[in-house]
């Protein structure tokens, strides 16, 4: 667990769910109601409830019970990198 | 139903209003609005010259039943890079690329019921907003409570609209605390929200109350952790944290 990295400053933690827009970017839908199973405690979170690390160079977002890096998003002009190790996997509703 | 594509839009700045020393009201006419879900907000991004970007995110203070534009209330924060920038530059007529609305997490509308405790501390109240704006122009009678912590009387943004919301008697209260100047006379709350404050507040409710808590980190950060402490079940309590900012 990577508790001391420099992004956890918890005075400038927000919620998954300021990180909505650009998850709707990235998958085409709202996302903050998915939930993801934490690889490193396997407990679930909705995205919109993880922790969220946002005044880094990239985004990460983290485990709310053992803050795990779930997931980092990283944008440069080209492309855009989402890193997701830290999840087991996402539970979404079909949409349709 | 599928969703739209999240696009960049341009909104088109209809109206400026200062709500406090510190916070301004600002409505955006968009020519690809859609009904949002109170308690959801717009990105808001920002280039410069020299092609810089960088974008913040602002909750929706109007209501899904006022059509076609929407109101933002932003805070000033003397040393911040976006605020500053919305309150001393940007001008009615101006255009700003938004694009929303978003977010499933931090909504409330009247389908999802109550008893409802709202939360706020200082432009927290913003979303909160959006909240009551909907359930008073849905006729909503759900039992609701908001606990709102400011630094002074000054500082309460739409202290009068929220006055007039009390004066209705339609199962809203309002509950201020003042954490460095309260009002003359003043007997009711002033400090910080704490555990004990949030127990006399919610009562009635008890732990049936879907909470919605926003504001500067630090200040969900200690109410969410009072209502796990008070064995709310989690999933009744939703969280906005707005970073470093104010109070
Ligand atoms: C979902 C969501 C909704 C929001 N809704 C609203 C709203 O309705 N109204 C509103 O007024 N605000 C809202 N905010 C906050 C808003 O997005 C901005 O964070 C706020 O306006 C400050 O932006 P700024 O560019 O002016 O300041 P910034 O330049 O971001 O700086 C803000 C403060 O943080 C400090 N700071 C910034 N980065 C760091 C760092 N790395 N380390 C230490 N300190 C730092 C600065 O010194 C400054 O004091 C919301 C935030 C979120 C996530
Ligand atoms: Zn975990």
């Amino acid at each position: 667990m990577d508790r001391d990295e420099p992004d956890m400053n918890t005075a400038l933690m927000v919620d998954g769910n300021a990180v909505a827009g650009q998850l709707e970017q990235i998958f085409g839908r709202d996302m903050t109601m998915t939930i993801a199973r934490c690889a490193g405690c396997a407990r679930d979170a909705q995205l919109g409830a993880l922790m969220a690390f946002i005044r880094g160079p990239g985004v990460v977002l983290r485990c709310p019970a053992c803050q795990n890096a779930i997931a980092r998003i990283v944008e440069t002009p080209s492309a855009i990198y989402l890193e997701a190790r830290g999840a087991a996997y996402l539970r979404m509703a079909p949409q349709g | 139903m599928v969703q739209p594509v999240l696009e960049w839009q341009a909104g088109r700045v209809t109206a400026i209003r200062p709500e406090t020393r510190q916070t301004k009201s600002f409505t955006f006419a968009l020519p690809k609005w859609m009904a949002h879900r109170p308690g959801q907000h717009y990105d808001v991004r920002l280039t410069a010259p020299d092609g810089y970007q960088t974008q913040r995110s602002y909750s929706i203070a109007s209501p899904p039943e006022r059509l076609r534009e929407i109101e933002l209330t932003v805070e000033r924060i003397p040393d911040g890079e976006v605020s500053p920038y919305l309150h001393d530059v940007l001008m009615q007529g101006d255009e700003l690329e938004v694009r929303g609305p978003i977010g499933g997490y931090f909504v409330w509308d009247v389908r999802l019921g109550g008893p409802l405790l709202l939360v706020g501390g200082g432009s927290g109240v913003v979303p909160l907003m959006a909240m009551l704006r909907h359930r008073a122009a849905q006729h909503s009678t759900v039992p609701t409570r908001m606990l709102y912590s400011s630094r002074s009387a000054e500082d309460v943004i739409y202290h009068d609209e929220l006055n007039g919301m009390a004066a209705a008697n339609d199962g809203f209260e309002a509950f201020y605390t003042f954490t460095r100047q309260p009002p003359a006379g003043w007997t009711g709350y002033r400090r910080r929200i704490d555990a004990a404050m949030l127990a006399e507040v919610i009562k009635p409710f008890d732990k049936r109350a879907r909470v919605y808590v926003c504001g500067p980190t630090l200040l969900v950060e200690a109410v969410a952790n009072a209502l796990v402490e008070m064995e709310l079940p989690i999933e009744q309590i939703r969280t906005e944290r707005f970073g470093p900012t104010g109070v």
